[in-house]
């Protein structure tokens, strides 16, 4: 059941609105009812009948259509003050009054009735839209939230994708150093060129422990946004030539071949982070170079740049991989270290301006190239 | 001086390789090395090795997998090294064959020993035994007559507990998996009856009186048991190596 509205028609306020206004109507016009024909009362006498249709609906208009014509009766039909009609004209303005009132009333009532059912409605689809609105917003903030979870859950999975990688990539120079160490301890006998060997890898391992650690710190003020390069001239080929005798051992049976022209121009950089690129694709490449091939590093001016290259004689990197592995955690296919080298490098050299990418090789291998401004003045 | 026979490492850290050929090959042993799990299944046809030491990260394939692809055809002993934690890899590696295994970073003693071990055990869990006594160190089992004596003392065994003992005993210093050790006392349908075992094992170790220090019946957590016998030393060194 619908509860009860101020709309819904109300028939005994109705009837009473009907028949006080025929009281007041019947009442104002009898003082002159010598002076006005018959006609002038029976239809201000319609007018309680429709207010109390409006009013009270069907059955309210008819009592009031009742109360009226009795009213017409008594007050302005002779003999006055009576019930009783001595004219047939005047019984047959009586009936027609009646029957008029009544259809009137009634006919305004249904219109009534029906204006109220379309307010309704009117009113129920507003409900109905504010409804909807309701559950519009409410999947919105559902989608919202499910978005946001998805983005946390990513997060989520770069972190443990990052915990990963760095727990591999500490553990394998771990693993030979406790392995050497353990060895030696052990009491080993070794002939003096073996335990020279094993302990520049140690050495080597150590050192590579170093070079995580530095990556793992730059990732962090990556992430924190304060990698701001600290900018002094950089003198490239002094760069490389130390790098690459640094990590000399790592190259093993790779041979190394540093191209870099005399009149190259000095680099507006910061050192220790240029140091980090060059590394960094230094120790890509020697991973990804077969024994006895040849490694190329390189440099040019271009313009107001200088691009320096660093190429392997690998398998090199796929298309479709030559993006991703710049984003950090990607390890490139049949690599089994580094998920963040590549990216630290990228970070570090959009920090200055540049731009990195890497190129297939005529005849295999990668070639990694990025830009660094050239120091003016 | 290649008499301790072939060893194939494989693994793609050439750091962890170096280590490893250098320390074998000072103790006598001849060194071969892969870095993929193509190369060493290549290398394992070609060459024969007398024991495969497999490290379970490559990048081609899943060094389960090349243990599984090994077994198809060959009874070389595989080592296998494993990272930290990763109970389940190990389960399935010994699973797939593997005869043992060591947890990176490993020691370097550790290593050998494990080498020496699946050098001295070449027969597969399962074959057939006809040896009617079986002895790991002090520990004597009679299989026929069901006598077990752990030193001069004679210990009485529930036939559970003397099943267990028996496999163990049959591939002293090798770990055997839950799985296995259930499947050949228990029978197959109790391959994953863990908690059964556990309970035999902690009552088997009172029995032969173990020094909670170094037990005889050593627990792998999550991969199951090995029995060692408490009185081999490692060989030592020798002082010049090739």
């Amino acid at each position: 059941m619908r509860p009860h509205s101020p709309r819904d028609p109300a028939p005994s306020l109705g009837f009473g609105v009907g028949f006080v206004t025929s009281v007041i109507v019947t009442l104002s016009l009898v003082p002159i009812r010598g002076e006005i024909n018959r006609a002038t009362p029976a239809l201000l006498l319609v007018l309680p009948v429709v207010a109390a249709g409006v009013v009270g609906g069907r059955t309210a208009a008819l009592a009031t259509a009742v109360v009226a014509a009795g009213a017409f009766n008594l007050a302005f039909i002779p003999p006055y003050g009576t019930l009783k009609v001595d004219v047939v004209d005047d019984a047959v303005a009586l009936g027609v009054f009646v029957a008029v009132a009544a259809a009137v009333g009634t006919f305004v009532a249904r219109e009534a009735e029906r204006r109220r059912a379309a307010e309704l409605r009117v009113d129920e689809i507003q409900a109905l839209h504010e409804r909807y609105e309701a559950v519009v917003a409410e999947r919105e903030r559902l989608a919202a939230e499910a978005t946001r979870l998805v983005v946390l859950e990513q997060v989520d999975e770069q972190r443990s994708a990052l915990l990963r990688s760095v727990s591999h990539d500490l553990r394998t120079p771990l693993a030979t150093i406790r392995a050497v160490t353990s060895d030696l301890r052990a009491g080993a006998a070794y002939d003096d060129a073996t335990r020279d060997e094993l302990l520049d890898l140690v050495g080597d391992e150590a050192e590579r422990l170093d070079r995580i650690v530095s990556n793992l710190l730059s990732l962090s003020r990556i992430e924190a946004g304060a990698l701001k390069p600290d900018r002094q001239a950089v003198a490239l080929d002094e760069l490389v030539a130390e790098r690459v005798a640094r990590l000399a051992r790592l190259f093993g049976q790779v041979r190394v071949q540093v191209d870099l022209p005399v009149d190259l121009p000095l680099a507006d950089a910061d050192y220790s982070q240029l140091d980090q690129v060059i590394t960094n694709l230094l120790e890509n490449a020697a991973r990804h170079s077969p024994p006895r091939s040849t490694l190329r590093v390189g440099a040019r001016r271009h313009n107001d740049m200088i691009e320096v290259w660093v190429a392997d004689e690998g398998a090199g990197v796929a298309r479709f991989e030559r993006e991703r592995i710049f984003q950090p955690f990607r390890r490139g296919d049949g690599s089994a270290s580094t998920g963040v080298g590549l990216a630290i490098c990228k970070a570090i050299v959009e920090a200055h301006g540049g731009e990195i990418g890497v190129q297939g090789v005529p005849g295999g291998g990668a070639r990694f190239l990025f830009t660094v401004p050239v120091r003016h003045g | 001086m290649d008499d301790g026979g072939t060893v194939l490492v494989v693994d793609d850290e050439p750091a962890i390789t170096r280590a490893l050929t250098a320390a074998l090959r000072a103790r006598g042993y001849r060194v071969l090395s892969a870095a993929t799990g193509a190369e060493a299944l290549a290398r394992v046809a070609s060459d024969g090795p007398a024991v495969v030491v497999l490290d379970l990260g490559l990048p081609d394939l899943d060094g389960i997998e090349v243990c599984r692809r090994i077994r198809e055809w060959s009874d070389v002993p595989i080592v296998v090294l494993t990272a930290e934690g990763a109970e389940n890899r190990k389960v399935a590696a010994l699973d797939e064959g593997a005869d043992d295994y060591v947890t990176k970073p490993f020691s370097m003693p550790e290593l050998l020993a494990r080498v020496r071990v699946a050098l001295r055990h070449r027969r597969p869990v399962g074959s057939t035994f006809d040896d009617a006594v079986v002895v790991v160190g002090d520990v004597c089992i009679d299989v026929a007559q069901r006598i077990v004596s752990v030193g001069a003392r004679v210990i009485e065994l529930t036939p559970k507990e003397f099943g267990l003992l028996v496999v163990l005993a049959r591939h002293p210093g090798r770990v055997l998996t839950h799985r296995m050790i259930l499947e050949e006392v228990w029978g197959p349908e109790y391959g994953t009856e863990t908690q059964y075992l556990r309970v035999y094992a902690s009552q088997l170790r009172k029995k032969l009186d173990d020094d909670p220090r170094s037990p005889r019946l050593i627990t792998e957590p999550g991969v199951g048991y090995r029995l060692v016998d408490r009185g081999i030393t490692d060989p030592p060194l020798r002082s010049t190596p090739e």
